[in-house]
């Protein structure tokens, strides 16, 4: 018996990414990321690489083209259901950003906290054991101007990964850079897809050390005129 | 004659542009009322929602409440000691100068409870809680905290802007009663101790609640509470309005004073024409 295809997690079919950084020419972009799998994307431009971000999250509507989330064009919902939708998408992004009014430890445990009525004594838990992963001794309790940046940067990793995410959404360029998060990362990443979660790293460099230690079911450049699929060498 | 034709422009055009001007202030001016009591409506609808009220919406009510009724309390009573000490004891000693000390009672209730004390509690919600709300918000589209909460799937104005208006809501309603009872205290012990009333403060207290009538206790309350709430509607919207770092940070405290002036003057006006 032939096994039903899977429904892709994401998938962005004729999207034109409009307004680039440095180019005139809009960007076609189309793939299809399954449950479990990986897509990496090298996107030279951070500010590109923010936007391609605010397409796959719904956050700003393509010009072209649709973006399905779990077979959801994002377009055909309200802003209310938006928001009540990326409560399953886990987000490693602006890892240097912190509402002004939260402690850390409570911006990291905010969504959760706000979507699920999970046990705050669970997700402290998970926290606590995805910040050891990381390398921290634990959740950062001070405010972001209290807070060193490397403790900063592995807190928004918890951020993105805590919880069961069907979609990882991976974009800080400080992540290619730091080299001591390259196994951590790929072992939460390895983790994240073994419970069934897609994840899309959108990272400046396919060579970065953290992208070594993942294999990629998909690999792309964004170029001139849209994604380019890549092949890694051995 | 071209000289002519061209005064002649100017001269028509002079009162077009003039025209224009305001019609644009016009526009510009309703449709932010308009913005702005669409903002209070969906707020207000937000808050009835079951799901609104949600663990961390809870949390940042009491963080904002305890901001404003706790932190602001000391401001409260040495405002009510030095609002005390100039306008009842002015009152009692001027009504006593007339020969009409039995109208305290009245003149207390008509100036203190149903003017000062909201309009004085709305500045000082303002003062304490407005500008740190006006600094917070402002930041939150240029730091980028504001996409970040979008992107986790937190409604912005659930999160922020739905426990700060009630926050300020409830915290002016504990100010006011605070206020109140410094302003009598004192204003009762400075003309007491002056001798210019020998009663106690017993017959005092039952001279300001004879004189108050049953709306009395609840048009003044709903008063503070009101602008309580258009208090931080105002900074909340001027806040999160703040798109860039071209609209500077210290400007934003100085628009922020005008609008929730505004709202207090405006909220006040209008219960006064109602009641």
């Amino acid at each position: 018996m032939a096994l039903r295809p899977s429904r892709p997690v994401l998938s962005l079919q004729g999207v034109a990414l409009v307004e680039r950084q440095f180019s005139a020419t809009p960007a076609r972009l189309d793939f299809e990321l399954l449950r479990s799998e990986l897509a990496m994307v090298q996107v030279d431009d951070e500010a590109d690489a923010a936007a391609l971000v605010d397409l796959c999250v719904g956050l700003v509507d393509p010009g072209a083209g649709q973006v399905r989330f779990l077979g959801v064009d994002w377009t055909t919902r309200t802003p209310r259901e938006r928001l009540h939708r990326r409560r399953r998408i886990g987000a490693v992004v602006q890892t240097d950003v912190w509402p002004a009014h939260m402690t850390v430890l409570d911006s990291v445990l905010v969504a959760s906290a706000y979507h699920f009525d999970r046990p705050p004594t669970e997700v402290i838990a998970d926290a606590t054991a995805l910040a050891r992963l990381f390398g921290l001794p634990g959740l950062p309790t001070g405010r972001r101007e209290t807070t060193p940046r490397r403790a900063l940067v592995r807190a928004a990793c918890v951020r993105g990964f805590l919880g069961s995410p069907d979609l990882i959404v991976v974009q800080d360029q400080t992540l290619d850079q730091a080299s001591d998060l390259a196994v951590p990362l790929a072992q939460a990443i390895s983790a994240a897809r073994d419970r069934g979660g897609a994840v899309l790293w959108i990272t400046a460099s396919l060579v970065a050390q953290a992208a070594q230690f993942v294999q990629a079911e998909h690999l792309f450049r964004l170029g001139e005129h849209g994604l380019v699929r890549m092949r890694r060498s051995r | 004659m071209i000289a002519g034709a061209q005064r002649r422009s100017v001269a028509v055009r002079w009162p077009r542009r003039a025209m224009a001007t305001l019609g644009t202030a016009t526009i510009s001016t309703t449709r932010r009322l308009l913005l702005y009591l669409a903002l209070a409506a969906t707020v207000l609808i937000v808050a009835m929602r079951r799901g609104a009220w949600r663990g961390p919406v809870w949390i940042e009510f009491k963080r904002v409440l305890h901001e404003v009724a706790v932190r602001s309390l000391p401001t409260t009573v040495a405002t009510g000691v030095l609002v005390g000490f100039a306008l009842v004891s002015q009152a009692v000693y001027w009504l006593a100068q007339t020969g009409t000390t039995g109208l305290v009672g009245q003149v207390i209730v008509i100036l203190l409870i149903r003017e000062f004390v909201p309009i004085l509690v709305g500045l000082i919600v303002f003062g304490r809680s407005g500008t740190a709300t006006l600094i917070e918000l402002g930041e939150a589209q240029t730091k980028g905290w504001l996409r970040l909460l979008e992107i986790q799937g937190l409604d912005p104005l659930a999160l922020l802007v739905l426990p700060r208006a009630f926050g300020f809501a409830l915290g002016a309603f504990c100010l006011a009663t605070v206020l109140l009872l410094a302003t009598l205290s004192t204003g009762y012990l400075v003309a007491h101790g002056l001798g210019l009333v020998a009663y106690s403060i017993w017959d005092f207290s039952d001279l300001v609640l004879r004189a108050m009538k049953v709306e009395d206790f609840i048009f003044p309350p709903l008063k503070c509470i009101t602008i309580g709430f258009a208090v931080a509607l105002a900074c909340c919207a001027t806040g999160l309005g703040r798109r860039d770092e071209t609209d500077e940070l210290q400007r934003l405290v100085p628009r922020g004073f005008v609008r929730s002036a505004l709202a207090i003057l405006v909220v006040n006006s209008v219960f006064d024409l109602v009641v």
